[in-house]
């Protein structure tokens, strides 16, 4: 797929410009709805005022807890969750992508189930897992699970032709095939998939710590909503955002590597 | 030499072999309880284990929190808690889905269960009632608080189809009413005082004007309790014994509460948590018994409440039938602590 | 890039829902290894179909509850679309935009539509303002994203061919930018409309009255499994009958892109 751009490409210093100047756009526009008193300023508190009050959650604690020790505990079960989504649904992706079968009994499954928000599955985190971490996982999971299964499913499913009838003819195993044609040219596709699946897993973070009441970053906003405080909401809203663009630029950087690797 | 080390040897093992008994004797059976935050109901389970007096009972809690009667109810399913505190209304829906037993009385919240309207408009409508009809009326459906709003509805003549009620949380109550999106909405104590502290909201009618009685619930799953009556007898004595701390100790019991509510994220006035205590009364021993008993195959008070709070559920369409009260409230456990001399005592220490 | 739906054996559908469905019956009424209180049985799931498509549940009928759904996803999808893939298109068209846009997009993009809900309420209140904006949050990322890649996947000769011809900035949009982005254009919808039936549950949580998210917001709340799937199973069928048909769309907007 060619990238190519209409007008031409930016030197890093115009870039830069730009950027910052839309940042600055971003905060000047938040700054001038918040003292123009078009919302009551409880409602709307500027930039400055949410950032000390970020800043106050990570030194003070609020519901028992620091931001940082929230965002920890969050993490926890985003990571639980994510890593149950990508241990299964990965494997689970090539296999279906190898065995015309298995996808067509599996596929139909995914279809119907792709619409059900990961929140809908909340009351029934708390029927059966009651207060364990299986609660929050399970909603997690929910949302993590498509993309690490389609992905997967759609790298093996479309590797070159010639480099399975190659392994074919050398006589290679089904495993061997799997784990040693697909899996390798599935790579890029596997981690597109793993970024979008980490993206929705903590997306889905805050729904799953509906069930949860002592520890998390879904937790203290919803307990700032209930103390008629904006700028804790905000604070959340912004640990969650950064957080959540981490594990994304993370990802990123890891499938830059991973296609300058195969020299793509 | 030889003799020295032998000598030491024994020692050693003796110390082991009486620190292993030791440990024995005070080996603590576990018990899982749970509760919801920031409530005036919950704290007793938080000062007694601050003061240690589940293991003077020989029981280790495990504690959980929910932050809502539903999610607490449903996870009872899982076997995740033994033995509780909730609001009336979601222990009978406990008891119907899930043969929940309501084993005693948490404290009577009618006047903490409240309709309340937003500083602009709560006089008008204290002076014309009638003038609620045609409103947008926010609560959170299936809770004690719902309970509260509807009785206040009945009381003044108004209709649940004469007004539009939409149901959501706490915290998006909160939400609503601070920013006048909605004017009436239905709240539990704290939420109640922090809606008056922070917004100026005046609550125009509780359970206790409407005349309807909301109590909060003791419960204990129905498998648990046949397994280990004892531990369930042990719970109630601590809870009770907790009770009459509390109201005996008014400057610590405001200090701990101070804690305890921080520790939910909720932040109200002294004069607010005191006004918790006068009035919200909690029952002793003796007067659980006498709320629970049933005379001579009659109902008790007890009953009497929770059968009116049940036909409320089936007008909402909770579930098909109301649950017979004689099937889920027992006083069996209380019975078995006013039985037991040492536990008898135990609960009524006010130290 | 996207390929077009291959077909599969209908049977696969057909065993799997069949095998399932058997397994439900089983494992609820038969033997009861899963309890009714943890998940509901066939009948009951049945019973409460009944219940909510005739003698109506949380308010209202089913057909009440999916035409105020379906408008709801309507709104918000047409919001996401309007301001979306414009926006796309401008960021993929102009390095200089994309540069300006972009620290604000990826600043907003992680931030989860739940969590929008306490600042929905207090700015745009209890009514469908409040609830579109959740679920146009989550609608409009993919609208963007894909728009974007639409217009940096064109095939480089032609916009120099165009530039070449000295076509002016409007009529390259037109005719070459804008058709030449639409199949990615239409996956981007296909994922907003995707996430807009994902979000809607969250939307209707702030004062709905009628609606499959306040249907499965009540179903909770009573703790009714049998309801929940009833709910689920509805948007599920909803969703799926929406996609059909933008899918018809697609094929009628872009009848050079075939199978």
């Amino acid at each position: 797929m060619t990238a190519f751009a209409i007008t031409r490409e930016l030197s890093w210093q115009r870039r830069f410009v730009l950027s910052v100047a839309g940042i600055a756009a971003f905060f000047g526009v938040w700054w001038a709805a918040a003292a123009s008193g078009l919302v009551a300023p409880q409602f709307l508190p500027t930039p400055l005022a949410v950032l000390e009050k970020f800043v106050a959650l990570t030194q003070t604690t609020f519901v028992g807890y620091t931001l940082q020790q929230h965002l920890a505990s969050s993490f926890g079960r985003f990571a639980l969750g994510f890593g149950l989504a990508a241990a299964i649904g990965v494997p689970l992706g090539l296999l279906m992508g190898w065995f015309r079968g298995l996808d067509a009994i599996v596929s139909p499954l995914f279809d119907a189930l792709r619409f059900v928000a990961p929140i809908a599955w909340v009351p029934f985190a708390a029927l059966w897992f009651g207060t364990g971490i299986g609660g929050p996982v399970l909603v997690i999971f929910s949302g993590s699970f498509p993309p690490c299964v389609i992905n997967a499913y759609r790298g093996a499913r479309y590797v070159e032709p010639r480099f399975v009838e190659a392994a074919q003819t050398l006589g290679a195993s089904h495993w061997r095939i799997i784990t040693e044609v697909l899996l390798p040219a599935s790579v890029p596709s596997i981690v597109a998939g793993l970024r979008v699946s980490a993206g929705l897993g903590w997306q889905s973070l805050v729904g799953a710590e509906l069930i949860v009441a002592s520890s998390g970053i879904g937790y203290l906003l919803v307990r700032g909503q209930a103390n008629i405080s904006t700028a804790i909401v905000m604070s959340g809203m912004i640990a969650i955002g950064i957080v959540g663009f981490a594990i994304d630029a993370l990802l990123r950087r890891m499938e830059r590597y991973i296609s300058r690797r195969r020299g793509l | 030499m030889r003799r020295a080390i032998a000598a030491i040897a024994s020692a050693v093992t003796l110390g082991l072999a009486a620190a292993g008994v030791a440990a024995q004797s005070q080996q603590l059976t576990e018990i899982k309880i749970s509760y919801q935050p920031a409530l005036y109901w919950a704290l007793p389970f938080y000062v007694a284990e601050e003061k240690g007096w589940y293991a003077e009972l020989g029981l280790k809690p495990a504690f959980s929190t929910f932050p809502a009667g539903v999610p607490q109810i449903a996870a009872s399913a899982s076997k995740s808690w033994d033995v509780g505190g909730a609001g009336s209304v979601p222990a009978t829906l406990g008891a119907v889905r899930y043969s929940l037993l309501t084993i005693g009385i948490t404290n009577d919240e009618s006047y903490g269960n409240a309709l309340l309207a937003t500083a602009k408009t709560a006089d008008g409508f204290v002076k014309n009632p009638a003038s609620i009809k045609g409103q947008t009326i926010v609560l959170t459906a299936n809770s004690t608080g719902d309970y509260a709003v509807q009785s206040c509805l009945t009381k003044w003549g108004i209709r649940k189809s004469d007004v539009t009620i939409k149901s959501m949380g706490q915290a998006e109550i909160i939400s609503a009413m601070s920013s006048g999106n909605a004017d009436l909405g239905g709240l539990w104590a704290p939420n109640t005082y922090t809606m008056e502290e922070k917004t100026g909201a005046k609550q125009i009618c509780s359970g206790q004007d409407a005349g309807a009685a909301v109590p909060g619930a003791l419960m204990a799953r129905a498998e648990y309790a046949k397994e280990q009556p004892q531990n369930v007898a042990k719970f109630l004595a601590v809870y009770l014994r907790a009770w009459k701390w509390l109201n005996a100790h008014q400057p610590e019991a405001i200090a701990m509460m101070k804690k305890f509510y921080e520790q939910g994220g909720v932040t109200i006035s002294e004069a607010s948590m005191k006004k918790e205590f006068t009035t919200r009364p909690t029952y002793d021993l003796a007067q659980q018994l006498k709320i629970m008993n049933r005379p001579a195959g009659g109902a008790s008070e007890v009953d009497g409440w929770f059968t009116k709070i049940g036909a409320f559920m089936q007008a909402n369409g909770t579930f098909p039938e109301s649950p017979a009260a004689y099937k889920f409230i027992t006083d069996e456990y209380m019975k078995m602590v006013d039985a037991d001399p040492k536990l008898k005592a135990f609960a009524n220490r006010a130290d | 890039m996207t390929r077009s739906h291959e077909r599969r054996p209908v049977w696969g559908g057909v065993v799997t829902f069949v095998v399932l469905a058997v397994a439900w019956y089983m494992l609820t009424t038969l033997t009861n290894t899963i309890g009714s209180g943890r998940f509901s049985s066939p009948a009951e799931t049945w019973d409460a179909l009944r219940q909510i498509a005739f003698a109506g549940y949380a308010d209202a009928r089913l057909a009440e509850h999916i035409l105020h759904s379906v408008k709801l996803v309507l709104l918000g999808f047409a919001a996401a679309a309007i301001v979306g893939v414009p926006l796309g298109l401008a960021m993929g068209a102009s390095r200089g935009f994309e540069a300006f846009l972009n620290p604000t997009f990826l600043l907003i993009r992680p931030i989860p539509p739940l969590a929008w809900i306490p600042l929905a309420i207090v700015w745009l209140g209890l009514g469908d303002a409040a609830k579109v904006l959740i679920i146009w949050f989550a609608a409009f990322v993919p609208a963007v994203i894909n728009s974007y890649s639409g217009v940096r996947s064109i095939e480089p000769y032609l916009i120099e061919a165009a530039r070449m011809l000295g076509v002016p900035r409007a009529m390259l949009m037109r005719e070459v930018l804008i058709p030449g982005a639409l199949p990615m254009i239409f996956t981007g919808l296909r994922l907003s409309l995707q996430a807009c039936w994902t979000t809607l549950v969250a939307g209707e949580l702030i004062g709905a009255i009628a609606g499959l998210g306040h249907v499965l917001y009540q179903a909770s709340l009573d703790i009714f499994p049998a309801m929940i799937v009833v709910g689920m199973g509805s948007v599920a069928v909803t969703a799926a009958v929406m996609t059909v048909g933008l899918s018809w769309i697609e094929r009628r907007a872009i009848p050079w892109r075939q199978a």
